[in-house]
């Protein structure tokens, strides 16, 4: 499958701003199963310097430096990138979670695949027992990590309600599971909390989403939005599976994958500091359009 | 064992323990227990045999000092707890533990280097890949930048125990910060200023060489020869701020905060009243995720945006550099002995606890069966299940269902845990109360790096003595307290001081930087003195105590009301306090805590100014601002009015300790400024309640009494105090200290000697109207000075005030945090 993207992010600030520095992470970095063709980064009013710069997770960054006071920023990401990702087939073997976890403590590298940096509680993913004690039930009589997985995936699509209001981007995972409420953030920080309760490494994986319209309707311009969505690793034979809580699906050639780390902080698509200034208010727009092959 | 002969005198005389081994003195022989014996009884010959006094003696020094600290929690500092008693450790046990202790640096130094480099460890199987992920100050970002010199580890602290057979074993490895370095120094100075040459008659060996070695070693770390070194704090908010201070002073670092600094063209620099200087390195204090807001912990208010890639183009050096700190978690023990072999080819001269990391199978099988045996702990320090508050639990002391939970959740999270031996203690004399008593310690010890990059042991360090409790929490706990260290000589030492004569600095005349916020600070030190003591002056003033005779009682009601309608006006009462009988409306405006304008809060705001400015001022200064307000009681107005003249007095020590110990550099002058311009405030708000239309002797006789200018005004004049005579002195005469144009003056020669900022060298409007009011100022009449004028002059110096601001203090940095994106359901 291919597909265009374009995501457009404007900050208006209630005061002039000045020497901001900020740190975009948009541009999809390398996964399996997708192959970018194409990037294009605009950025106005047009920054004194832009840096590429890659990890530490699997993330691509470009930093850029605005020197002249201004009270907004725009910011257009546009890419296009072909998907062909095989999804695992349904009764495959899979190790046991007692397996995965054992593997995953063997595991002898520290690079930004291996395991070992995504089994501990990450600055927004803390360790949460509760978490892990509403999980347990659902895992009951899972006998691999794929069906433990999946059953976790659809207990946050079953129990929870997607709610836009009830949190914000700061909102602690856990305040999301106690009212059951939030958006795709929250389900994937929920169920990274889970597994990693069990000693099952797990990843906050940013990207987008095609968003099929109702049969028979057209497609709506300006109905997407950015996506995520939870990497498991399942031991050293399957690696890296994607688990969509929001939706109950594995991640296949709907998904479109940015970036991989710990959690959202890890990948988050804007982040920076700037000299003077006060409020200021975000517009995000982004458009997934499917190209013909 | 030698037997000593005890003195009939000898306070250790009846001091028992059960097992002389186990204890650091009874243990000693030869000169050491000879130096134990000499202490002790110099310690009783101070306060002529009453021990106990010494306590009171010491807590004297260590107020003067202003030695504090804060437990997590506090929001008022506490005294810092000393026992007078030092530990006592001989040369020859000290040699030992030098040795191993240096082992265990240059291990810990090649094992950071290879997970930041090669990760040969890990790939080899010698340290599991999770046990550096597990730790939290492991920084992956990190990954692949060496640092100057290669040095990782630049200062490093570890906390031993003496077993009770004397065998010394490492508890803890401090990389991240070497918290406790600041108070070893303190309470070495306590002590030696408590007990005179009592140190130096036992041959203690000094610490001064130590520290000096530290700061060459940091310095030969930069590039540039003459480096300018600072110590990032993470504010006077943070548990050991005092410490910091008195080590950045001490050492002669500027004492930075994060908002004090910029990165530009991946340099650091400070921002100083002057512009930017470089700062070639940094001894932080500041955990590495909150170092640079832009490269790792985006929400952090505390570190420096940019500041990675300073120190990534290797043009900064960094004490510890960033992501060290990843071997200080306690699942490293457990490797220690392995890696010491692997990158060594040596055994561990001093063992650490021997500890058994549950992630691996055998291991979490062996703390399973022999839990009786065992503490267990969080192996990341991080809170875990089945161990409460993340808290260290003997094994024995867990019922069938802790242990139940604990091995549940142990399954699960296996890497989260760590078994280690029980450590039992050694003890140590403690004076308690005047009887010594065994009390058992540990001991955090200091290393640095030298000029030549060779590990130096601080000859002394860090004690913590407990009646009971875990003594392995970061600091000092609450009913714990602290002991100094002393290394004692068979011969006596050669005595170094850090300035000492070996290497004489270029001479100097200007005090190093002067950062922007320290100058604000000064300024509004000085400004919230001056108020003060107007307003204590006023209420002095109030209760009668004017050189007339009969001052008080033959002022009239009205004058009265006007300085009480000064006092409600500068929110130093609250206005339904106005009709209080006079001690009373007095003795409120002393506790007045909440309005801005009370002494007990603007005493607080000097307090609080003066502590960000720690490593400034002076022991003295600590001394007399940190005595609390007289009491007062409030039916009795001599007892108001006395309480009213000590705060003067102090006032006046505080304005003294400015105007005769202070450099004549940027800090005075901004501190005098600040005194300057508060003080004019002062001059004509007053003038304008007490020079009106319809005031007449009794309102100038006051002007006089709150300017201090009585004695003046009848050495020159016959008559009482007149409507001329008056304005001229208080706010005519440029020779008239606390008149009007004296202060104008002063802030116009100020303002002339501050470094310029403006690229144009044209001043902004303030200062020319500044200028202009001080031209009319001088050319005016006393006959001609009406309210309008003085309110004109009010605008003009309030409108200064924010320009210097402007000009020379802090603009802030705002983190832009991450802000969500709309998302997809």
């Amino acid at each position: 499958m291919n597909y265009n993207v374009k995501h457009i992010t404007e900050v208006r600030y209630d005061a002039l701003v000045n020497l901001a520095r900020f740190n975009l992470r948009l541009k999809p970095a390398e996964w399996e199963g997708q192959v970018l063709t194409g990037y294009r980064l605009d950025i106005n009013p047009m920054p004194k310097a832009i840096v590429d710069e890659s990890g530490p997770f699997i993330v691509n960054t470009a930093r850029l430096t605005l020197d002249k006071p201004t009270a907004s920023l725009t910011v257009t990401s546009e890419f296009s990138v072909r998907v062909n990702r095989a999804l695992p087939q349904p009764g495959l073997p899979a190790p046991s979670l007692a397996d995965v976890r054992n593997q995953a403590l063997e595991d002898r590298g520290l690079s930004t695949r291996d395991p070992a940096s995504y089994l501990f509680a990450s600055p927004i993913a803390g360790m949460a027992p509760e978490i892990g004690e509403w999980a347990a039930c659902r895992f009951a009589g899972s006998d691999s990590v794929i069906a433990a997985a999946t059953a976790l995936m659809h207990a946050i699509r079953n129990e929870f309600t997607y709610d836009s209001k009830a949190t914000a981007a700061d909102t602690p995972p856990i305040e999301a599971f106690r009212s059951r409420r939030g958006v795709c953030q929250d389900f994937a920080h929920v169920m990274i909390i889970a597994l990693r309760q069990f000693g099952i490494p797990a990843a906050y994986v940013s990207g987008y989403l095609r968003t099929n319209p109702p049969p028979g309707k057209a497609r709506l311009v300006g109905a997407d939005a950015t996506h995520a969505w939870v990497n498991v690793w399942c031991g050293n034979g399957l690696g890296w599976i994607g688990f969509d809580p929001t939706n109950a699906m594995l991640a296949g050639n709907d998904h479109i994958f940015t970036a991989m780390g710990r959690d959202f902080a890890d990948v988050s698509p804007l982040d920076g500091v700037f000299i003077g200034g006060s409020g200021q208010r975000m517009k995000v727009s982004v458009e997934v359009t499917p190209l013909n092959p | 064992m030698a037997a000593y002969a005890y003195a009939a005198s000898d306070p250790l005389r009846g001091y028992a323990v059960p097992d002389s081994k186990a204890d650091l003195f009874a243990g000693s022989q030869g000169d050491v227990a000879g130096s134990w014996h000499r202490m002790a009884a110099g310690l009783a010959a101070l306060c002529d045999g009453r021990l106990g006094d010494i306590h009171d003696r010491l807590l004297h020094e260590i107020s003067d000092l202003g030695m504090t600290f804060r437990l997590s929690g506090d929001t008022d500092e506490r005294p810092w707890p000393v026992s007078p008693m030092p530990l006592l450790i001989g040369t020859e046990e000290w040699a030992g533990l030098t040795k191993g202790l240096v082992q265990r640096a240059s291990l810990l130094e090649r094992v950071i280097a290879d997970i930041y480099g090669a990760q040969s460890l890990v790939a080899g199987g010698h340290l599991p890949a999770a046990v550096v992920a597990g730790s939290p100050n492991y920084a992956r970002k990190m990954q692949g930048i060496v640092p100057p010199r290669g040095r990782y580890l630049q200062i490093y602290a570890v906390d031993l125990a003496r077993g009770p057979g004397g065998k010394w074993r490492v508890l803890a490895d401090r990389v991240r910060l070497a918290s406790g370095i600041g108070y070893a120094l303190e309470n070495r100075l306590a002590i030696s200023r408590t007990t005179g040459t009592l140190l130096s008659d036992i041959n203690t060996r000094r610490l001064a060489g130590f520290f000096a070695e530290l700061r060459r070693g940091i310095a030969s770390s930069c590039t540039r020869t003459a480096p300018r070194i600072a110590l990032l704090t993470p504010g006077q908010f943070n548990q050991s701020y005092t410490e910091q201070a008195h080590l950045a002073r001490y050492l002669g670092f500027p004492l930075v905060e994060g908002r004090d600094l910029a990165v530009s063209q991946e340099r650091l620099y400070v921002r100083t009243i002057a512009g930017l200087k470089r700062i070639d390195a940094v001894w932080r204090w500041i955990g590495t995720e909150m170092l640079d807001p832009l490269a790792f912990n985006a929400h952090s208010q505390i570190g420096v945006p940019d500041m990675f890639d300073a120190w990534s183009s290797g043009e900064l050096a960094v004490a510890n550099w960033p992501g060290a700190g990843v071997v200080q978690a306690r699942a490293f023990s457990a490797f220690m002995p392995r890696l010491a072999k692997v990158l060594l080819g040596e055994s561990l001269i001093l063992p650490n606890m021997a500890t058994w990391w549950c992630g691996q199978a055998n291991e979490r099988k062996y703390v399973r069966e022999r839990l009786d045996d065992l503490v267990v702990s969080p192996a990341f320090g991080t809170v875990v299940a089945g161990l409460k508050d993340g808290r260290t639990r003997a094994g024995a002391s867990m019922s069938v269902s802790e242990r139940a939970e604990l091995f549940a959740a142990m399954e699960l999270r296996p890497a989260d845990y760590v078994g280690q031996e029980i450590v039992h203690l050694s003890t140590t004399p403690a004076l308690i109360g005047d009887t010594f008593e065994p009390r058992p310690f540990t001991l955090r010890a200091f290393l640095a790096r030298g000029a030549d990059g060779e590990w130096v042991v601080m000859p002394g360090g860090f004690a913590r003595l407990s009646a009971q409790g875990d003594l392995r929490t970061s600091l000092i706990g609450k009913g714990d307290f602290s002991a100094d260290v002393c290394v004692v000589d068979d011969v006596a030492v050669e005595q170094l001081s850090l300035l000492g004569p070996d290497t004489a600095p270029p001479v100097r005349r200007s005090g190093g930087i002067l950062s922007s916020q320290a100058a604000d600070n000064l300024y509004w030190l000085s400004r919230y003195t001056e108020r003060a003591e107007i307003t204590v002056r006023i209420i002095r003033n109030l209760l009668g105590s004017s050189i007339e005779v009969d001052g008080g009682s033959r002022r009239g009601a009205t004058s009265r009301q006007r300085l009480v309608g000064l006092l409600v006006s500068w929110g130093t009462i609250p206005t339904d306090a106005a009709g209080l009988p006079l001690p009373q409306l007095c003795a409120r405006a002393f506790r007045e805590q909440e309005l801005p304008g009370g002494i007990a809060a603007l005493v607080g705001s000097i307090r609080k100014i003066g502590r960000s400015l720690r490593d400034r001022m002076s022991a003295d200064f600590w001394r007399v601002a940190n005595q609390p307000i007289p009491h007062q009681d409030d039916n009795w107005a001599q007892s108001v009015l006395s309480a009213s003249n000590v705060m003067i007095d102090r006032f006046s020590v505080l304005s003294g300790l400015a105007a005769e110990n202070m450099a004549r550099g940027p800090s005075w002058r901004f501190n005098d400024l600040g005194r300057r311009i508060e003080r004019s405030l002062t001059i004509c708000r007053i003038a304008r309640q007490l020079m009106g239309e319809d005031c007449g002797q009794d309102e100038f006789g006051l002007l006089l009494d709150l300017f201090d200018s009585q004695i003046t005004y009848r050495s020159r004049y016959l008559v009482g105090p007149m409507r001329a005579p008056v304005t001229d002195l208080v706010l005519l005469d440029p020779g008239n200290p606390r008149g009007l144009l004296y202060q104008v003056e002063r802030i116009a020669e100020h303002l002339a000697s501050l470094p310029q900022q403006t690229e144009d060298g044209i001043p902004e409007a303030p200062y020319r109207q500044f200028s202009a009011m001080l031209a009319s100022l001088r050319g005016m009449e006393c006959a001609s000075i009406d309210d309008h004028q003085l309110q004109d002059i009010e605008t003009r110096l309030l409108a200064l005030s924010d320009a210097i601001s402007q000009r020379y203090f802090l603009q802030y940095e705002r983190s832009d945090p991450p802000v969500r994106d709309n998302l997809l359901a």
